[in-house]
């Protein structure tokens, strides 16, 4: 599952690159966990404002 | 007012939508800035001083090239050995080598040879690949093309094809005589010989199963 990172110039785009997984665990969690965020402060804003 | 969800609610997608803009954006333009570090070629003394590149700078030619397995990548990658005589010279200056690779890139462009190879996987499917055509065992010492046209070298075998490809029966689909004068063939096979020592991550990816093309095997 996990195999060693071995390109010829290590690079963050080389490592995201290895396999359709670590991309995709990527964006999923940049793109995501800041939603639960903005979810969070939205909520909040709209029972203040109730 | 009843409770308003989140869900419908217009700022958490616009908050969303500017994250996941702005977020891929900066992702955009890092990696167009990694890209161009990696892809940028080496020079004369990178070559010197072993200094591993993804595209070696061109005097490349002055050397040996070979296409061997790394076990560690799974994958062959081009090694560039001792001096080799490429058409009886291993001295081209740094000058002297971009000028070659520069004629045979043009060369390759007015002949428009992607009307029927790929380069570098970019091209035609009618003809094979040229990525890694300068380490076809085909045109070695020992290689059908080269005795085929009769000279000593893979060099000399390769330009002789090129200026008269419609006289040497080769495939089903034979290479047209497209009026390459011998100062083109020259730079077109330089610049096939630099292509060919470019890391290309593996690609193409069944070329070292061709007998004779890794390593001799």
């Amino acid at each position: 599952m996990f195999e060693p990172f071995v390109d010829v110039v290590p690079s963050f785009f080389g490592w995201l690159n290895q396999g359709p997984l670590t991309l995709t665990i990527f964006l999923h969690t940049v793109i995501v966990l800041p939603m639960f965020w903005i979810y969070k402060q939205e909520k909040a804003r709209l029972e203040r404002e109730k | 007012m009843a409770n308003k969800s989140v869900w419908s609610d217009n700022r958490f997608w616009q908050r969303s939508a500017t994250w996941v803009t702005g977020f891929a954006s900066v992702l955009l333009i890092w990696l167009t800035f990694d890209t161009s570090a990696q892809i940028s070629m080496g020079d004369d003394a990178d070559l010197k001083n072993g200094v591993t590149k993804r595209v070696p700078g061109p005097t490349v030619i002055n050397y040996k090239i070979t296409y061997e397995m790394d076990a560690k990548r799974g994958h062959e990658v081009p090694v560039i050995g001792e001096k080799e005589k490429f058409f009886g010279r291993d001295d081209y200056s740094e000058e002297e080598a971009g000028a070659l690779l520069h004629l045979g890139k043009l060369g390759s462009q007015a002949k428009n040879c992607m009307d029927c190879h790929t380069l570098l996987g970019n091209g035609a499917y009618y003809a094979p690949d040229l990525t890694k055509s300068w380490l076809d065992p085909a045109w070695g010492p020992e290689g059908s093309m080269q005795s085929m046209t009769g000279k000593d070298t893979k060099e000399e075998a390769m330009a002789e094809f090129l200026q008269h490809p419609s006289q040497y029966p080769t495939h089903a689909r034979m290479m047209p005589n497209l009026g390459i004068t011998a100062a083109e063939a020259k730079g077109l096979v330089a610049f096939l010989k630099h292509m060919s020592s470019i890391d290309t991550n593996g690609f193409p990816r069944n070329f070292g199963k061709i007998q004779g093309a890794v390593h001799g095997k």
